[in-house]
């Protein structure tokens, strides 16, 4: 390839990519606006709106409920994603394809479809605005996501040497613990990344099972943007962004450590 | 040591029969190979003794003990397997210290056991080293470490070498030949390399098509196979086909047209006039420019010199094609016409294979 093609390439490839990424970003400087409206470019730099953050205890407790919802969730979702990604590996031919089929749906129906269902099913329980109706929904939308990364590690996983530790005495859940875990533990800590990440960033499902009592973070952004268009939604928004580049930055650092000595198997 | 028995053990895998009906015991101390090509029934037969298969009919018993409904982790089995096995996330102390750790042995019994196993296949000092960082033949060794420390009954091997160098094999064959003769545990070992079954074992089983074939030493099997997959699959042979024409005591006589003569040899049992048999010449039995019966005509086509022998590529009046060896000291072959003989006790008349029916009525007389 033409060097001048190639450059051009390149620039037209990364503005792609800084049309896709920037937009996210602009709410970082709009955050440290001195200004009482969201304005862009900040008319002086201020941390007032940090402030402003960290002293409503409304905000603080939609940052509580959202960790809460967000750590329930991903615990459940873990649990269940990767139980049900091993008992699909065991699986073969048509009922594993429908299965899976099954585990992803959520990905596939609308959420608003999915957020409605819900909210009629959990009114009569009793759980809507409560913090495990949330966690509850949230599961959902997160199962996909571990049965898909814990599943592709299970893949990488070489079955003789499942056979060479039972072979060596252990039982099934010493099997599990000492052999099976660790070497998926790459999928374990991306489903688990995904999860935290969907449940913090959820919001129609939320709002459908929010009620009064129980605001994730998203839900009372949401509400606060159409009321007043204060720079603390900006604040709150950055919140998010930090936790996605941190979460991702961890699996890149650990997934990957921890993928090699796998990969050298096959 | 203990003995291991298998009586009438059977697995299909839907409608491949992978394990006929087989019989077998191993005394105990014993190294046995499994030989024979893919799909020939060992690894299934291994892995019904490790059990992580089960069989559908049959009982394996290990020394008194009835082992064929235990699960793999009660039997108490070493297996060093094709690829190893080892865990990639432990080192390889704690790869060896697994089978030890499951056992609940304290500490200081694991170092101590470890150590020592460690020292037994040459690897002491290596305990904090990672998997990865270890070359395949020290991969190898740590398998068989991690194998012989929980002090097994059993030790099954499959085919463990296939991984390694030509070079490397070798040395590793006779390495676990000599730990066999110290440890002395009865040892089955699955592999299709027919020097390997030689160097290393006691009896060897010749399988093919879920069943053994013939089961004897490595002599046994190479001077009287019992039929000709056997002396197919185990050392170079010249197999001419023909037909049977007389039996009679310790002799069978085989008809050949296409060479225009009958082949006089000592008759392998199962033998039948007017069947189909074969004659087995292996190359070091053929003389070369011999003069006294049987002598046949042939032409001497390709001559390789491999030291202290001379490999000889011969050419029959039917234009097929058989090899002879001879030491190099005995005067060097020419190419061009010559003429072949050889001794009639060196020649083996055999049933070609063995095939279903005849086994399954010799199966049902002795049941």
């Amino acid at each position: 390839m033409p060097k001048a093609v190639r450059i051009l390439l390149h620039i037209g490839v990364s503005a792609i990519l800084a049309l896709l990424v920037l937009p996210a970003f602009v709410v970082v400087p709009a955050s440290f606006n001195a200004a009482s409206f969201i304005r862009l470019p900040p008319a002086a730099f201020s941390m007032r709106w940090y402030g402003g953050f960290f002293q409503d205890p409304e905000w603080l407790s939609s940052l509580a409920t959202s960790a809460e919802v967000a750590a329930l969730a991903t615990g459940l979702s873990l649990s269940l994603g990767t139980l049900a990604a091993l008992g699909l590996a065991r699986l073969g031919g048509a009922l594993r394809t429908a299965l899976y089929g099954l585990f992803l749906s959520p990905l596939i129906v609308p959420t608003i479809v999915t957020a409605i269902a819900l909210y009629y099913v959990s009114r009569p329980l009793g759980l809507v605005g409560t913090i495990p109706g949330l966690a509850l929904g949230h599961t959902l939308l997160c199962l996909p996501f571990v049965l898909v990364n814990v599943g592709v590690s299970l893949h990488s996983l070489d079955p003789a040497l499942l056979r060479a530790a039972e072979g060596l005495g252990a039982g099934p859940w010493r099997v599990f613990r000492t052999v099976t875990m660790p070497i998926i533990a790459p999928g374990l800590l991306g489903g688990a990344v995904f999860a935290v990440i969907t449940s913090f960033d959820e919001v129609v499902i939320s709002i459908f099972l929010s009620g009064i009592t129980a605001k994730t973070l998203p839900v009372k952004m949401w509400e606060t943007i159409r009321v007043e268009f204060t720079p603390v939604v900006a604040v709150a928004a950055t919140f998010l962004i930090l936790l996605t580049l941190t979460l991702f930055a961890l699996l890149r650092l650990f997934g990957l450590r921890q993928a090699k000595p796998a990969e050298s198997l096959s | 040591m203990r003995p291991v028995a298998f009586r009438a053990v059977e697995k299909s895998f839907g409608a491949v029969r992978a394990l006929r009906p087989t019989t077998l015991d191993i005394a105990g101390g014993e190294f046995l190979t499994l030989l024979g090509p893919s799909g020939s029934g060992k690894t299934t037969l291994l892995n019904i003794t490790a059990g992580y298969l089960a069989p559908d009919a049959g009982r394996v018993r290990i020394g008194e003990r009835d082992v064929t409904e235990l699960p793999a982790r009660k039997r108490n089995i070493g297996m060093v397997f094709q690829n190893y096995a080892l865990f990639p996330h432990l080192s390889v102390f704690e790869n060896v210290a697994y089978g030890l750790r499951s056992r609940g042995c304290t500490r200081s019994e694991i170092r101590r056991r470890v150590e020592e196993a460690l020292a037994t296949v040459q690897l002491a000092g290596f305990g904090g080293r990672a998997i990865r960082q270890l070359s395949g033949g020290q991969q190898q060794r740590v398998a068989l470490a991690r194998a012989l420390v929980i002090e097994p009954d059993v030790l099954l091997f499959d085919e463990p070498l296939g991984a390694l160098d030509r070079q490397l094999r070798k040395h590793v064959q006779l390495e676990i030949r000599r730990l066999h003769q110290r440890l002395g545990r009865t040892t089955i070992y699955v592999t299709h390399d027919q020097e390997e079954a030689l160097v290393m074992s006691d009896r060897i089983a010749v399988m093919r098509e879920g069943r053994v074939e013939q089961i004897g030493s490595g002599r046994d099997l190479y001077e009287r196979p019992a039929n000709s997959f056997v002396a197919g699959f185990l050392g170079e042979s010249n197999l001419i086909e023909g037909s049977v024409t007389r039996v009679s005591g310790d002799y069978a006589e085989l008809s050949v047209p296409a060479l225009g003569m009958a082949i006089r040899g000592i008759a392998a049992a199962g033998l039948a006039e007017g069947e189909p048999g074969a004659a087995l010449l292996r190359p070091e039995t053929i003389r070369i420019g011999a003069d006294t019966a049987p002598c046949l005509a042939a032409r001497a086509s390709e001559i390789v010199y491999l030291g202290e022998i001379v490999s000889v590529r011969l050419v029959l009046a039917d234009e097929r094609e058989i090899w002879c060896r001879r030491l190099s000291n005995l005067g060097e072959v020419r190419p061009g016409p010559t003429t072949l003989g050889w001794p009639a006790e060196e020649v083996r008349i055999l049933p070609i294979h063995s095939n279903e029916e005849t086994r399954e009525v010799r199966h049902d007389r002795s049941s």
